[in-house]
């Protein structure tokens, strides 16, 4: 096997020299020439110190159980099993985006004889941000986290060793890829410029960096049944978890839906009969978008789902983004 | 761990999965570790035993779209334990970096198809590495067949063994199977026996419709509406706690 080692020494005067993995250029120490480095040389890796311990990843997950729609006995019931941090890598970039965005928004008014304008306000934006983007490099399986939320900790390799190191197997192109893009659609979202009609960005990728960001996995029972949570090992924050739903909350909440939503639908109706306008039709969408989603919880409410799980149910934020939508297009069809 | 000999002075330098420069602990040269000539074996340690695989297999099936009390009924016929093989190539394309995954054996598994290294803590392969008593699938497909057919320039390629538990169970006579990735704890299943939406649409949209009869009755006589409102508070509460109850 001694083929795949490769022995470095200066090129130049044969002194052994010493690379960090990253690093692009280096000075050999005993003849000071400069020396670039070919091929592949790796990223930059940093790692996070684990701060947090095993009691208090236990204790941050038992407050978990307490927030939010979990089964009501989970606190008592409950009984965590296994604990232990694990380190798992995530690809880092910062990406500079510079250029002008240019466009115009639209405002409409009334004048004293009724008639509604539209006027165009022409816009000019300078866009000059660096951004920061992270994606887990593995395949995040059912830990429920794909990017970091916290960049700052201190950085150090010294328990390195003793945590379970999950291994990158993500491209790094991929990754820098990917970073473009968001950049640019953040870049876009940062300046408010409704109506686009000529944009000049340039994209600078900075820095890529691996991270090793120590993580928690807290494995619990309930009733004979194995969940999990993740919690940040330096800020102490569950990340993701799965938890136990409990039907009481299923209940109640279908039960608020239907009764609310039905009013709502019964106000649209006989106010339909009263009057000509949209506003019958906006009380029935609403009664009808208060069903459904509650009825989402009431289906899936079985299991609480926190993170990016694969597989989840689209949350109640989306479901309220397709109401909004369908209710401006039904108002769109009135004007 | 695995150790190459120091190309300068032969001594042992013991290096891992993921490691790209190392140092030799005797003559204090670096060393960078190409393996792009080479095909390397690792393997990913069991972080699940078998009583979470059971408890995340009890879980899941306790899920929404699961058949009713799948998780108390079925019984489960045999857990074991399993290392399958899967091809990791890194290789450069066209300046990129790329990673490509190909099955090293072939299977009628569910998920092992889906082609991924789970997140896990890479070992190198060797005769030190302890299986904990699972059995080791070995690859039925060569890795030179892959190989031939990739585009670009190789960077490391590598036959990884990752950890699975394999749970069968019988539902209502019939048997299936799961696959638990034992590093992350990803159930897989091709087929299971699944619970419909019926009851929980029925409870929706029967209380929907009879507030929507009571509102408009309101007009009529508030009274009436009222406490037949009440009735259907406690109509629809009722229903639906036994529907998420699963009785």
């Amino acid at each position: 096997m001694s083929e795949i080692s490769v022995g470095l020494n200066c090129p130049a005067c044969g002194g052994a020299i010493s690379v960090v993995e990253g690093d692009d250029t280096l000075i050999c120490p005993y003849c000071d020439s400069t020396l670039f480095i070919e091929g592949e040389r790796g990223v930059s890796t940093i790692a996070f110190k684990n701060i947090l311990t095993r009691d208090g990843a236990v204790a941050e997950t038992m407050q978990w159980w307490s927030r939010g729609w979990k089964a009501r006995d989970l606190s008592r019931t409950g009984a965590v099993s296994e604990v232990y941090p694990i380190y798992l890598p995530f690809w880092r970039s910062s990406t500079r985006v510079a250029g002008w965005i240019c466009g115009y928004t639209e405002r409409r008014y009334t004048d004293d004889k009724g008639r509604t304008h539209v006027q165009r306000v022409p816009k000019e934006e300078m866009v000059l941000n660096d951004y920061l983007f992270s994606e887990i490099a593995t395949d995040p399986g059912d830990l429920g986290i794909t990017s970091l939320r916290n960049f700052s900790g201190e950085t150090g390799f010294a328990d390195f060793d003793m945590i379970p190191t999950f291994e990158a197997t993500t491209g790094r192109d991929g990754a820098v890829e990917r970073s473009k893009s968001d950049a640019i659609s953040r870049a876009r979202r940062s300046v408010s410029v409704p109506h686009i009609t000529l944009e000049r960005l340039h994209v600078f990728p900075r820095k890529l960096s691996m991270i090793y960001y120590p993580i928690w996995v807290v494995r619990y029972s309930y009733r004979n049944r194995m969940y999990m949570s993740t919690v940040d090992g330096v800020t102490g924050e569950v990340l993701s978890g799965r938890a136990p739903g409990d039907p009481l909350f299923q209940s109640l909440a279908i039960t608020a839906g239907t009764s609310v939503g039905g009013l709502l639908a019964a106000a649209g109706i006989i106010l339909s009969t009263l009057t000509v306008s949209e506003i019958p039709l906006v009380a029935l969408m609403i009664g009808a978008g208060v069903l459904y989603l509650t009825y989402r919880f009431f289906r899936h409410g079985s299991e609480i789902i926190e993170g990016d799980f694969k597989h989840k149910p689209a949350s109640g934020g989306e479901a309220m983004r397709g109401l909004g939508e369908t209710a401006r297009l039904i108002r769109g069809a009135y004007r | 761990m695995a150790s190459i000999k120091c190309p300068k002075c032969a001594a042992p330098v013991v290096f891992d999965a993921g490691t790209k420069f190392v140092k030799c602990t005797y003559c204090d040269s670096q060393i960078f570790i190409d393996r792009s000539g080479a095909g390397f074996y690792y393997a990913a340690p069991f972080l699940i035993d078998e009583a979470n695989a059971i408890g995340t297999f009890r879980r899941w099936a306790a899920g929404p779209t699961k058949a009713k009390n799948l998780d108390r009924l079925a019984e489960i016929a045999s857990v074991t334990k399993h290392y399958f093989p899967v091809y990791m190539f890194k290789r450069t394309v066209g300046r990129k970096e790329q990673v490509m995954l190909e099955p090293a054996r072939s299977t009628t598994l569910p998920g092992l198809h889906s082609l991924k290294v789970p997140a896990t803590d890479l070992k190198v392969f060797d005769a030190a590495f302890d299986t904990e008593g699972a059995e080791v699938i070995q690859p039925d497909i060569e890795m030179l067949s892959y190989l031939d057919a990739l585009p670009g320039e190789p960077v490391e390629q590598a036959l990884v063994f990752f950890p699975i538990w394999r749970l069968s169970y019988v539902f209502a006579q019939k048997c299936y199977d799961v696959v638990i990735d034992a590093s992350a704890g990803e159930v897989f299943a091709a087929g299971f026996p699944t619970r419909g939406s019926a009851a929980y649409v029925v409870v929706a949209v029967v209380g929907f419709a009879a507030f929507t009869l009571e509102g408009i009755l309101a007009l009529e006589s508030m009274t009436a509406a009222a406490s037949l409102m009440a009735l259907t508070v406690v109509g629809v509460f009722t229903a639906s706690y036994a529907v998420a109850r699963r009785l």
